[in-house]
C-alpha cells in the first residue's frame, strides 16, 4: 500500500471478498483482508494481510486495485531492510497477555463465555463488536451474573509467572464499574487473593466499586467449568477458611496477567542487552530506565507489567536519559521549514476562494459536489470556486497555492474532511502562497456529512451547501493573526532536595541547563537518608552519597539549603521567585529568574496517635526500626517476636489512600531481621499484601523463611498494650477465628505517607493539589508530571508515595518535559488565544476567576483595574469571552462577529 | 407534515466535534438536519448565541462538549 | 561508557515499539530537538492502549 496515495476511504475493503478475525476486536468480529486496523488507526492507511489475500496466495482477485481510485495498492511491495544512524535507542516493545489457554483448569477454550480482560474491554466498548451493549459471545444475551477471576496467569508458583502483574486488579475493578454503568442491574463478583489497588486514586476507586454493589470474594478459584445444559459457567473456589464453594455465572472474565512480548528474546539478543529470568528487560534500582548496554534505554511494558501513567512517565524519563547523552547534538538534524513572507491583506477587498473536495467517491458518492461548487459561486465575495478529486493530494496543494497567488485570494475555504486532521496541511499550503494561516477556513462535508448521511443524497447535498455558506460567512470576517512568541529563560528552579529533586536537577544540568535546587532542611537527601537496605540488595547509602556529590559538584547546579520560597511571580518561561536561604539568624534573600519550576517537595511518614507510638520505646515507625537495625541499636534475639502492623492511619478515615510502598518496606525489614537472626520470629499484620510487580518474589521468599502473615479487618484492628518488658499485640486471626496474643520486643508501624506541606510555598505557588494534599497532574494517564500550571512540573512523593525507581523515573520525566521548553527557548501561543481590549475592560475580574488555566491577571492601570491575558498560558477555550460583560475579550479565530456570521448564515437555510 | 427540523449545533473541538468525526469514520447514520459550528470549548458558547440561533429560525439547538 | 559513543554522536534516536510508551518518548525527544525514528511492528501505532475501552481510575476513553 502506498501511504502517500491512500486516502483512507475504505472502498477497497468494501470490494475485498475475504473476511478474517479482527485482532483489534480480539477476534470477536471480522474484518477484510485489506482493511484498516481500527477506525482511528494512525496512519489511516488500509493494508493488505498477506496471509489471507487471495491475490497473494492464489494469484486471483485484485478487486481492490480496481476499486481504488488513487492507485494506492501496489502488490509488488517487498520487505526492505533499512539502516539508520542514531545516537541512542529506546526500547518500548510492551508486554502481552498470558495465554489463557495455558491455565487448563480455567477452561478458556471450553467456552466462548470465558473471556479475557482485553476481550471484555472490546465487549464494553461503544466501538466494539456489540456496540457497547454488554453481551456474552455465545448467544449475545445480556449476562446477568458476571465473575472476574483475579491472578489468572500471575502469582502462580511453578509457571514462570510468580510475579504480580500490577494492573489486573485495577482494570478488573474498572471493567466492573464500566459494566455497571452500561447495565446497572448486573450482578458482579470479583474473586481475588489480595486486591492490589495501590497508586493514586485507586483505593477510592476500589471503595466506589464496593459501594456500587460489586462483590469482592477473597478466595482462590480452583476450576471453571461449563454447565452442560446451557452456556453458563460454574466456578469452584476455596475461601480463606479453606471451604470449597460453587457458584454459577453467565459470563466469566479472566483479567489476564502480563508477560514479556514474544519478540523480547530476539530483540535483546539483537540489541545486546540482558533480560531478567522472567524475560523482561533487566534494569537497576538506581538506573531504572537504563538497559545493560550504554546508549540503549527502556520504558514501559518492556521493563515489566505496569499501568498507563507509569508507562508514560517512564517514556518521558527515557527521553531524558537519551537527551542527557546526546546534548551536544541537540537540534543538529531537525530543521524548521521556511515559508515566504506573509502578504498583508488588511486593506484588500475580500476575495474568497472555495475549494470543494470529491474525496474520490467518499464525498462525491453522496453529495453532489458539482452542485455545491456551483452554489458557492453565488455567495458574496467568492471569486474562485472549484472542485478537486482529492484536495489533500500534492497536485491539489500546488493548484490551491497557484490559485491563491494568481487570483489574489485573501480568504480560502476548503470543503473536505475534518480540520482536526487536515487543517495543518491546508494552513501550510496557504502559508506557502504567502497568506497568514488563519485566513483558511475548513468545512467538514465528509466525516460529518457524506459519511453519516450515505442514503440521503439530496439532504446531504443541501447540508453541504448550508455548511459552505456558513463557512464563507465566517471567512469574510476572519483575519490574519500573529502568534505571540514569549522567550523562555533557560534556567530551572527545582524545589525539594530529596531523591526526585536531585535527580531532576541533575538531568537538567546534564542537558546543559542551569538549575537552582532548593532544600528546606540543612542537607540534601530527603527520605533516602532514612533507607539503609533495599529489597534487591543495592546499597541506598552509597547511592545517596554519590548522588549528593554529583549534584553539589555540577557546575550548572546551585544548591541552597535551609531555603524557603517566599513569593513567585510570572508565568511559563518567565518566573521570578523570591527566596530566603541560610541558617536562622543569618537568612539571606535572593530573587531568582527562571523559565520553569519542578516541584519535588516530597512526603513524610504519618505519626499516629495509636498503638502506643511515642509512649513506648518498643513501638517505632518502620524507618526508625530500620535505622536501629542498621546501626546495631536493635539486635533481634533468638525466639524474640517482632511484629509489624500495616496500614496504620492508612486506608481508613485518617487517610483513605493506600501508600503503595509500605508492604514492600515491611517485607524488606522482615527479611533483614531474618538475615540478622533466623531464629527471631517476625509477624506481619496486614489487610492486603500489596507487593506488586516483581516485589512479589520477596513476599514469597518471606513466607518461605517463616515470616508469619496474619490478615486483619479494619473493623477488628490489632490491640496493643504495654507489658512488662515488651509490648503485647492481640489480633484476631481470620483463619482460626480466634484472638492471637504476641509479646513483641519490637513493634514496627507502617504508617500512611503524607505529603510534605509548607504554608509559605503554598501561598506563593497555588498549584492544585488533591484532597490528600498531593500535587495534581493535569491528566492522570497522559500528563503524569505536568501540573495544572504551564511550566510547572511535579515528581517524586509530592505527587504520590512511590519507590526509589519510580521516583527516579518520574524525576527524569519531569526533567524531560521541562527541557522541551528550555531547549526551544520560546513559547509560541496558538493564534486561538484570547485578547482583551483594554479600553472596554471594566476590571470586574470575572474572566480571571473563570479561567481554568490561570492565564489572566488583573492589574491596576490608571484609575481602574484591567485584565491582561498571558498568551503563553492561554488555551483558547473562550470561557473568558463568554463571561465578559463588556465584551472586551475576543478569542482568536472564534470571535463573536465570526460566530454570529455563521448563525446568520445558518438562518438563510431554506 | 414532514419532520425536517432545523437544528443548530455547537460542538467542542476536543470532544464532541471529534466524536462527530468518529461517527463518520464508523459510518453511523443519523438524520441530516443539523448544521454545526465548531468552537474550541463549550465554554465559548454565550447564551446570546443560542438566542441568536432561535432568532435565525432554529427549531432546536444542540451543544456538545 | 564505550568509546564509540564518545567519538561520534548523532542527534537522532530510534524508538522501537509504537505503543503509548514509544509514542510518548518519541514526541518528547522530537520536541526537545532530536530526530526520531519510531519503529512499529503493526500497521498502526497505539499498541495495547488502542484496544482498551476506558482507563482507570478516571474512566477516560482510552482511544
Amino acid at each position: 500500500m502506498d501511504e502517500e496515495k491512500c486516502t483512507g476511504c475504505g472502498v477497497c475493503a468494501q470490494y475485498c471478498p475475504v473476511t478474517l478475525p479482527d485482532p483489534h476486536n480480539q477476534n470477536l468480529t471480522t474484518y477484510k483482508a485489506i482493511d484498516i486496523l481500527y477506525t482511528q488507526a494512525i496512519p489511516s492507511t488500509f493494508v493488505v494481510q498477506p496471509d489471507y489475500c487471495l491475490f497473494l496466495n492464489k494469484k486471483e482477485c485484485k478487486q481492490c486495485t480496481r476499486a481504488c481510485q488513487t492507485g494506492a495498492i501496489n502488490f509488488d511491495q517487498k520487505p526492505e531492510i533499512s539502516e539508520y544512524e542514531v545516537g541512542a535507542v529506546i526500547l518500548t516493545t510492551g508486554f502481552k497477555d498470558v495465554n489463557p489457554a495455558k491455565i487448563v483448569s480455567y477452561g478458556y477454550q471450553e467456552s466462548a463465555n470465558i473471556v479475557t480482560g482485553r476481550e471484555f474491554e472490546r465487549i464494553s466498548s461503544a466501538s466494539g463488536p456489540y456496540g457497547g451493549k454488554i453481551s456474552r459471545p455465545s448467544d449475545l444475551k445480556k449476562p446477568q451474573k458476571i465473575a472476574f477471576v483475579q491472578c489468572a496467569g500471575s502469582r502462580t508458583r511453578g509457571t514462570g509467572k510468580e510475579y504480580c502483574s500490577s494492573v489486573c486488579c485495577k482494570y478488573a475493578v474498572k471493567d466492573a464499574i464500566v459494566a455497571l454503568e452500561h447495565e446497572p442491574d448486573l450482578d458482579i463478583t470479583i474473586f481475588f487473593m489480595d486486591m492490589r489497588m495501590h497508586g493514586k486514586g485507586l483505593e477510592d476507586f476500589y471503595e466506589r466499586a464496593k459501594k456500587s454493589g460489586i462483590k469482592f470474594v477473597r478466595s482462590r478459584v480452583a476450576e471453571i467449568k461449563r454447565v452442560v445444559d446451557d452456556e453458563d459457567l460454574r466456578i469452584q473456589y476455596i475461601t480463606e477458611l479453606g471451604a470449597l464453594h460453587e457458584e454459577t455465572f453467565n459470563l466469566v472474565v479472566l483479567p489476564m496477567g502480563l508477560e514479556p512480548s514474544a519478540g523480547n528474546f530476539s530483540l535483546a539478543r539483537a540489541a545486546g542487552i540482558d533480560l531478567t529470568n522472567y524475560g523482561f528487560c533487566r534494569a537497576d534500582l538506581f538506573a531504572p530506565l537504563n538497559t545493560s548496554r550504554a546508549g540503549i534505554f527502556a520504558a514501559g511494558g518492556f521493563l515489566g507489567p505496569m499501568a498507563l501513567p507509569d508507562s508514560v512517565t517512564q517514556a518521558s524519563g527515557a527521553a531524558a536519559c537519551a537527551a542527557e547523552l546526546l546534548t551536544p547534538t541537540r537540534g543538529t538534524i531537525i530543521v524548521e521549514k521556511q515559508f515566504p513572507e506573509e502578504r498583508s491583506v488588511g486593506e484588500e477587498e475580500l476575495r474568497v476562494g472555495v475549494f470543494v473536495c470529491n474525496c474520490g467517491k467518499n464525498i462525491a458518492g453522496v453529495v453532489d459536489v458539482t452542485d455545491v461548487t456551483r452554489y458557492a459561486a453565488d455567495l458574496g465575495n467568492v471569486v474562485v470556486n472549484v472542485d478537486n478529486l482529492y484536495s489533500c493530494s500534492q497536485d491539489t496543494q500546488d493548484l490551491i497555492k497557484e490559485t491563491v497567488i494568481r487570483e489574489k485570494l485573501n480568504r480560502v475555504v476548503v470543503a473536505a474532511c475534518t480540520p482536526r486532521t487536515h487543517e495543518p496541511l491546508f494552513q501550510e499550503t496557504v502559508r506557502e502562497a504567502g497568506l497568514n494561516r488563519c485566513l483558511l477556513e475548513m468545512v467538514n462535508i465528509r466525516d460529518q456529512c457524506s459519511w453519516v448521511h450515505a442514503n440521503e443524497k439530496e439532504e446531504a447535498t443541501l447540508k453541504a451547501k448550508d455548511l459552505v455558506r456558513m463557512a464563507v460567512a465566517k471567512a469574510r470576517s476572519i483575519e490574519a493573526l500573529s502568534e505571540p512568541i514569549i522567550d523562555v529563560i533557560p534556567k530551572a528552579l527545582v524545589i525539594g532536595g530529596g531523591l526526585a529533586g536531585m535527580t531532576a536537577a541533575l538531568s537538567l544540568a546534564e542537558q546543559g541547563f542551569a538549575c537552582v535546587l532548593l532544600e528546606k532542611s540543612d542537607e540534601l537527601g530527603g527520605n533516602l537518608r532514612n533507607l539503609h537496605y533495599t529489597l534487591s540488595g543495592a546499597d541506598p547509602r552509597s547511592y545517596l552519597h554519590e548522588l549528593i556529590d554529583k549534584v553539589k559538584s555540577h557546575r550548572l547546579i546551585t544548591v541552597h539549603t535551609q531555603a524557603a520560597v517566599e513569593r513567585v511571580n510570572g508565568f511559563v518561561g518567565n518566573f521570578q521567585t523570591e527566596i530566603t536561604r541560610g541558617p536562622e539568624g543569618g537568612k539571606e534573600q535572593e530573587e531568582l529568574e527562571h523559565g520553569i519550576i519542578i516541584l519535588a517537595t516530597g512526603a513524610t511518614p504519618f505519626r499516629p496517635d495509636e498503638y502506643l507510638l511515642g509512649q513506648n520505646d518498643r513501638v517505632l515507625l518502620l524507618h526508625e526500626m530500620e535505622k536501629k537495625l542498621a546501626t546495631g541499636e536493635f539486635i533481634p534475639g533468638d525466639r524474640d517476636n517482632v511484629v509489624l502492623i500495616q496500614c496504620v492511619g492508612s486506608r481508613d478515615d485518617t487517610h483513605s489512600y493506600c501508600s503503595s510502598i509500605c508492604c514492600s518496606m515491611a517485607i524488606k525489614n522482615a527479611l533483614t531481621i531474618k538475615e540478622l537472626n533466623p531464629r527471631t520470629q517476625v509477624y506481619i499484620l496486614y489487610r492486603d499484601m500489596r507487593t506488586y510487580g516483581f516485589h512479589e518474589d520477596y513476599y514469597t521468599r518471606a513466607r518461605e523463611q517463616g515470616i508469619i502473615f496474619i490478615r486483619y479487618e479494619l473493623e477488628n484492628k490489632p490491640l496493643v498494650t504495654a507489658a512488662e518488658s515488651n509490648v503485647r499485640v492481640t489480633v484476631r486471626d481470620p483463619v482460626l477465628g480466634e484472638d492471637i496474643t504476641l509479646d513483641a520486643v519490637m513493634l514496627g508501624l507502617s504508617t500512611a505517607i503524607i505529603p510534605d506541606r509548607q504554608d509559605n510555598l503554598e501561598a506563593a505557588l497555588p498549584v492544585p493539589r488533591s484532597a490528600e494534599g498531593f500535587y495534581l497532574e493535569s491528566h492522570v494517564q497522559l500528563k503524569p508530571v505536568d501540573s495544572y500550571v504551564d511550566g510547572i512540573y511535579i515528581c517524586g512523593m509530592a505527587h504520590f508515595p512511590k519507590s526509589i525507581d519510580e521516583s527516579i523515573a518520574q524525576a527524569k520525566a519531569a526533567a524531560a518535559k521541562a527541557s522541551i521548553l528550555l531547549a526551544r527557548g520560546y513559547v509560541k501561543a496558538e493564534p486561538i488565544v484570547a485578547s482583551c481590549a483594554e479600553e472596554q475592560c471594566i476590571g470586574c475580574s470575572l474572566c480571571a476567576a473563570f479561567c481554568p488555566y490561570s492565564a489572566i491577571t488583573i492589574s491596576k492601570k490608571g484609575k481602574g483595574k484591567k485584565a491582561e491575558i498571558i498568551a503563553a498560558a492561554c488555551k483558547g477555550c473562550g470561557v473568558c469571552a463568554s463571561y465578559c460583560p463588556s465584551k472586551a475579550i475576543s478569542v482568536g479565530r472564534f470571535t463573536d462577529e465570526q460566530i454570529y456570521a455563521q448563525i446568520e448564515a445558518f438562518g438563510l437555510k431554506k | 407534515m414532514t419532520n425536517e427540523p432545523k437544528i443548530l449545533g455547537f460542538l467542542c473541538h476536543w470532544c464532541c466535534y471529534a466524536a462527530a468525526d468518529a461517527a463518520g469514520v464508523g459510518r453511523l447514520q443519523y438524520p441530516p438536519h443539523i448544521r454545526t459550528i465548531r468552537v474550541m470549548c463549550t465554554g465559548r458558547i454565550e447564551p446570546a448565541f443560542l438566542l441568536a440561533g432561535f432568532a435565525n429560525g432554529a427549531d432546536g439547538i444542540f451543544t456538545g462538549g | 561508557m564505550s568509546d564509540t559513543i564518545q567519538e561520534k554522536t548523532v542527534g537522532a534516536v530510534m524508538v522501537v515499539g509504537g505503543g503509548i510508551a514509544g509514542i510518548q518518548t518519541a514526541m518528547d525527544l522530537a520536541d526537545t530537538g532530536y530526530y526520531v525514528y519510531l519503529v512499529e511492528r503493526s500497521t498502526a501505532i497505539g499498541g495495547i492502549m488502542a484496544g482498551l475501552d476506558k482507563t482507570f481510575p478516571t474512566n477516560d476513553c482510552a482511544i
